[in-house]
């Protein structure tokens, strides 16, 4: 059986947030929640921006799975983490203990009350029946059982966001570092994207990354 | 004089900020630095980035998604938060389960502590109106808070697998909800009652005696004591004055969750309260044996007020003494005796 898995390739991503507006467009989410965000580190330091896409990572051993104090949590035979909405007494302990932050609540009634939590799915909807009008209207779209990988990877427009059978997603990403060329421009694939040769950015090389502050 | 003081000050704090904006301003974080200079020696080695997603915020790290802490790429406080609560959940669970064992254990070998003499019939007031509404408003809240609290941590182990997870959820969504929204109610009448106690629970001499001999609940004899005994101090000072600030501070810290604050703060939070709360309800085990099945006489003072002559002499003489001694005290109604003229002829 598959087992999935998200892996963002940080020498491609480029900050765009097609991902962050392909999960919200896919599966109708309420305002306020985002289920997928990208954090770019050191941004605008010249030579040490790198930008990630970050979501449920569907952990083996899930923190959050750990800490709800009613069980709502439960992985799949492919690997993914999904959560039941009826249970969900809406506690924030998934928020407290989940690393990557994916938990979201909107909120619901006075003083800042958390309502249920809602969070990436991997595109696998929930415990409802597949691809029914409650399992939309809680959790979004099932795309993985319609054969589909999650929206967010299948729409990243420089392939920095892969999502799938974590054997697949492997494969592709140790054949990316084993043909990067290992230098300056040609670690994000300058050569691939624009041609060998003369045209190869000397100039881009030459560049002698000056650490300032942003602006 | 005190103008050119202020003026100094002012000066002095301004220079000082100045200094300390200039310095974050010119500073671009050290992993940025490293990373630069590593792309340079090593292109595509991403090390000081990978060390830095754990390092939480820092002004060079963005995202486009607003919200709390969005630009946090991966907190560790999770795990250590998880890790400790199973810690506090597994030994506070067992404290709670021995307590009132123990309680038990001590009741049916010891029994009450009854009344040496016979009563004489003769009632004295011993808690005003105000103060058994107040006192029985903090109690009644403490209990909801406690079971309702106990239900949302234990609630997974011990009712669950009892219930079913659906019958179960509907009741923990009933706690949270209680627990939310009785939580506020309890805090502001646990300062009302701290207001309204504080007077008597002032520690004297005659109360470290107490504590030597542990209240003569060993050696069974009478250790004097004022209207309150050094145990019913030391529950007023440790549990509802210190354990019931912080249960109520922290729960204000995770009831309202729209202040802004961050995960770590909440994730602190929830471990102090949930460690001081557990430490509460142990501790009112034994408050609440004290006052009902341990004590005879002590249920009726806090129901309806009074107490028999004779209790008093023999738990609490020293007071006992005061309101004999000061009747004009009995007149302010606070305390004292209801039926004066019969403890007199008497």
């Amino acid at each position: 059986m598959a087992r999935m898995k998200f892996l963002c390739d940080s020498e491609r991503c480029i900050e765009c947030n097609g991902c962050v507006t392909a999960c919200k467009q896919e599966h109708e989410v309420p305002w306020g929640v985002n289920r997928r965000r990208v954090v770019t580190m050191n941004d605008g330091v010249a030579g040490a921006e790198k930008s990630l896409s970050v979501a449920c990572m569907h952990c083996t051993d899930a923190p959050c799975m750990s800490v709800c104090p009613v069980d709502c949590f439960y992985t799949t035979s492919e690997g993914v983490v999904l959560h039941d909405k009826d249970p969900c007494i809406g506690c924030g302990y998934c928020f407290y203990a989940c690393p990557f932050g994916a938990p979201q609540f909107p909120q619901d009634g006075a003083f800042g009350m958390r309502g249920k939590m809602d969070k990436c799915t991997f595109c696998a909807g929930g415990p409802e029946a597949d691809n029914s009008a409650e399992e939309f209207q809680k959790y979004g779209r099932n795309r993985l059982s319609e054969g589909k990988l999650p929206a967010c990877a299948e729409m990243c427009s420089t392939k920095a966001l892969l999502g799938g059978d974590a054997d697949e997603v492997s494969n592709i990403f140790r054949d990316r570092v084993m043909n990067r060329d290992g230098k300056g421009a040609g670690v994000f694939g300058w050569a691939t994207a624009y041609g060998k040769g003369d045209a190869k950015p000397s100039a881009q090389e030459k560049v002698t990354p000056k650490v300032e502050a942003k602006p | 004089m005190n103008r050119m003081r202020l003026t100094r000050w002012v000066s002095c704090l301004f220079v000082m900020l100045t200094a300390l904006c200039g310095t974050a301003h010119a500073q671009t974080p050290d992993g940025a630095q490293q990373q630069a200079q590593r792309q340079q020696t090593q292109p595509g080695n991403n090390a000081p980035v990978w060390r830095d997603v754990r390092g939480g915020e820092n002004p060079y790290q963005t995202t486009q998604v607003r919200g709390r802490e969005t630009a946090v790429l991966i907190q560790s406080g999770g795990e250590t938060w998880r890790q400790t609560r199973r810690v506090f959940t597994y030994y506070g669970g067992w404290v709670l389960a021995i307590v009132p064992l123990l309680i038990g254990l001590f009741y049916w070998r010891k029994g009450a502590i009854k009344l040496k003499e016979k009563p004489t019939g003769r009632l004295m007031a011993r808690f005003t109106d105000w103060q058994r509404m107040i006192h029985w408003t903090v109690a009644i809240t403490f209990c909801v808070l406690a079971l309702s609290g106990l239900i949302m941590l234990f609630g997974k182990y011990v009712l669950m697998p009892v219930f079913g997870r659906t019958l179960f959820s509907w009741l923990a969504i009933l706690c949270k909800n209680l627990h939310n929204f009785v939580g506020p109610v309890f805090a502001l009448a646990l300062i009302l009652m701290i207001l309204t106690f504080i007077k008597d629970n002032f520690l004297k001499i005659y109360d470290f005696k107490w504590i030597a001999k542990l209240g003569g609940i060993v050696s069974g004899e009478h250790v004097p004591s004022g209207r309150f005994n050094a145990g019913e101090k030391l529950w007023f000072w440790g549990g509802v004055m210190f354990l019931g600030i912080v249960v109520s501070a922290t729960g204000f810290v995770l009831d309202f969750a729209n202040f802004g604050q961050g995960r770590e703060l909440m994730q602190l939070a929830n471990v102090v309260h949930a460690v001081s709360a557990m430490m509460f309800v142990a501790a009112f085990f034994g408050h609440a044996y004290m006052g009902t099945l341990g004590t005879e006489g002590a249920y009726q003072a806090m129901r309806q007020g009074v107490v028999d002559e004779t209790w008093a002499k023999e738990h609490h003489d020293i007071w006992y003494q005061e309101m004999i001694n000061s009747k004009s005290s009995t007149v302010a109604g606070a305390q004292g005796l209801v039926i004066p003229t019969t403890i007199k002829q008497g």
